[in-house]
């Protein structure tokens, strides 16, 4: 009996080529194709940017100020709820701020190759996300031009703020991280924006040229530039949790039912990471459709970032049930009625929903590869995700805060117009910028792209072809 | 005294590069008189060029060390300056002091890391400098200065090695 060898063969179901580390195209090529997809704007586009210019005006500038006219009187938060839909959005912007650090500077610092197409994408929602977090303390602060109270400056009656309350944490640690995460975004920017520079003219030149700062690509040059990086990555990880960290502190240093818990900053941090990759799937899915970045964003991206989400919805349910089981068994009077207030209240339909969007939906889902590498798909699971994640912020900030521990002091929360424009506002505010950067900056990384195609070749072994990586560094 | 002449030699891939580099040191091109610009990032191992000293690291640590330093001022020294008693906690609390000073480290260590790269790469920089916009098309350009008399002997030498283009290079506005 005679077998029949085997033929070469690719070990996974799809073809090499299908990755983007093993299909290669001439460098020349790849820049032209992200110079083009940055300079092309229709019809379509304009009408976007212009539509979201109209809410930011009407949030920011007509909601906005009209509660800085009016006083914090016109929006719905009143005793017990002091902390509304301003702390919700907060926390949720800081959560999608996440995004970028992870997805870049963890799988950095882990040489994971698949990051290298998407980095800049969730690095640039780092920075805008930050921007607009940053906006809403100064908006809940009501009198916003006393923000300046903050800063540790000897003014003429000496008086120093306290500075050890965890409100310096808070505006400490989110200005540490804006200046990081941008500086961080910036620097990988540079070769890519002299490469612009090179090809453009007009506007586009002064600018690009401008921000490359003289850069040629000498040795010197790339070799500062990889040190920078990798110090930054390494960073700007402990940066990106103390953040989330303090963010949930500001919760966990009160004594209120429902906050006081030593868990929080854990599980903070891992709901902004699983909030934060899922933006990260739905931004990629917009401008892989919107720019034609087919050839950099492929399916084996949503693959990988699929896995992701899923690892930290586990990781999300299991920190959600350790707090929930401890309030539970706990049994404290005013520790059951949240609870009651969640399972069969006014605000159990948002409860069930979150559990649904964050838990029944991705794990029913997301251990399907075809689910994963479809972006479609991979785009609906992830806004649910994100519709749960802003459920559950909503519910640990303003739902707690309708029952403690006075009976009579208990209320009902609901957000007024000013509020909710002011947070359409701030949702277009990040979608505008994040829109306008597509256009202004070169959203691959090319010359990472570039790099680990230069570092990827298949290699025989036995009768097999398979993805080997040279070590550069 | 014989004249110089500066060439710029572009090749499209990096395989002929380290040896021609050791063939130019070979006819009198001094280390500090050629520069390989390329990109994607080659480190100086892969080029056999000389390691290029990195202050990087040591600026980035005075950097965390002045955050450190700003840090306890503000958090023993202002308290000290106007004294702010909070309820159940001493003037200087040391788990606060914890966490703000190690922000105000992390601070300095991004900050001096981001003006250390600038500082190093000597950016920005935009006078009149020898460059191709074809490096940012995959080519690698070897930029070096030769004696006139050698000319035509080393052009010959990198045309017939690879080398795709061997030209008078423009000093060019970045």
């Amino acid at each position: 009996m005679s077998v029949e060898a085997a033929p070469l063969a690719w070990p996974q179901e799809e073809a090499p080529q299908e990755k983007l580390m093993l299909d290669p195209r001439p460098p020349e090529e790849m820049n032209e194709m992200v110079l083009n997809a940055m300079k092309k704007t229709g019809w379509r586009y304009w009408t976007v940017v212009g539509g979201l210019a109209l809410l930011v005006l009407i949030g920011l500038v007509g909601a906005w100020g009209y509660q800085i006219l009016e006083g914090m009187g016109v929006a719905g938060i009143r005793r017990p709820v002091y902390w509304g839909v301003y702390i919700t959005n907060f926390v949720f912007w800081i959560g999608i701020s996440h995004s970028g650090t992870f997805v870049s500077a963890i799988l950095r610092v882990f040489r994971a190759e698949f990051r290298r197409p998407f980095t800049r994408a969730a690095e640039l929602m780092t920075s805008f996300a930050l921007v607009v977090a940053g906006m809403y303390p100064l908006i809940h602060l009501g009198r916003t031009w006393r923000f300046y109270w903050m800063i540790p400056y000897p003014n003429q009656r000496q008086l120093w703020p306290n500075f050890h309350s965890p409100l310096e944490w808070d505006m400490l640690a989110i200005f540490t991280y804006l200046v990081g995460s941008t500086i961080y975004l910036y620097l990988p920017l540079i070769p890519d924006l002299a490469m612009a520079r090179d090809r453009s003219t007009g506007w586009r030149r002064r600018l690009y040229r401008l921000l490359a700062l003289g850069w040629r690509g000498t040795e010197a040059e790339w070799h500062h530039l990889k040190t920078a990086i990798n110090i930054f990555a390494f960073a700007i990880i402990p940066v990106m949790f103390s953040v989330h960290t303090i963010v949930a502190w500001d919760f966990g240093m009160t004594m209120t039912p429902g906050w006081h818990s030593s868990i929080f900053g854990p599980y903070f941090v891992v709901g902004a990471i699983f909030s934060g990759v899922s933006a990260v799937v739905m931004v990629l899915v917009i401008v892989r459709k919107a720019m034609k970045l087919d050839y950099f964003l492929r399916p084996e991206h949503f693959d990988a970032l699929g896995k992701i989400v899923l690892v930290f919805s586990f990781a999300w349910t299991y920190f959600f049930f350790a707090d929930y089981l401890t309030e539970w068994y706990g049994g404290e009077a005013v520790s059951r009625e949240l609870l009651t207030l969640q399972a069969h209240g006014p605000v159990a339909p948002l409860w069930y929903l979150m559990l649904i969007t964050n838990i029944v939906i991705p794990w029913l889902t997301l251990w399907n590869r075809r689910v994963r590498t479809s972006p479609r798909l991979m785009f609906f699971i992830t806004f649910s995700i994100n519709v749960g994640m802003y459920i559950e912020r909503y519910i640990i900030v303003a739902g707690n805060l309708t029952r403690n521990r006075l009976p009579f002091d208990w209320g009902v929360y609901n957000p007024s117009l000013v509020e909710i424009l002011i947070s359409i506002g701030s949702l277009s505010t990040f979608i505008l910028l994040y829109a306008l950067a597509t256009r202004l900056l070169p959203l691959i990384p090319v010359w990472e792209v570039q790099e680990g195609q230069f570092a990827h070749s298949l290699r025989r072994i036995g009768r097999s072809l398979v993805p080997s990586i040279t070590e550069l560094d | 005294m014989d004249e110089t002449v500066v060439l710029m030699a572009l090749f499209r891939d990096i395989t002929p590069v380290p040896d021609m580099l050791d063939r130019l040191r070979d006819h009198g091109v001094g280390e500090q008189n050629m520069v390989v610009l390329s990109g994607i990032p080659y480190p100086t191992r892969i080029l056999g060029r000389p390691m290029v000293w990195e202050r990087l690291p040591l600026i980035s640590l005075s950097g965390a060390l002045v955050g450190l330093l700003i840090g306890l001022f503000l958090n023993i020294g202002t308290p000290l300056l106007y004294p702010v008693h909070v309820g159940g906690q001493p003037l200087i609390p040391i788990p606060p002091t914890l966490v703000l000073t190690y922000e105000l480290t992390m601070m300095g260590l991004i900050v001096s890391t981001f003006l250390g790269v600038l500082w190093e790469s000597t950016f920005p920089s935009f006078g009149p400098k020898y460059h191709h916009p074809a490096i940012a098309d995959g080519r690698i350009g070897i930029v070096f200065r030769c004696l006139h008399s050698r000319e035509a002997e080393i052009r010959a030498l990198l045309e017939e090695n690879g080398a795709e283009e061997v030209m008078m290079p423009e000093e060019r506005v970045l």
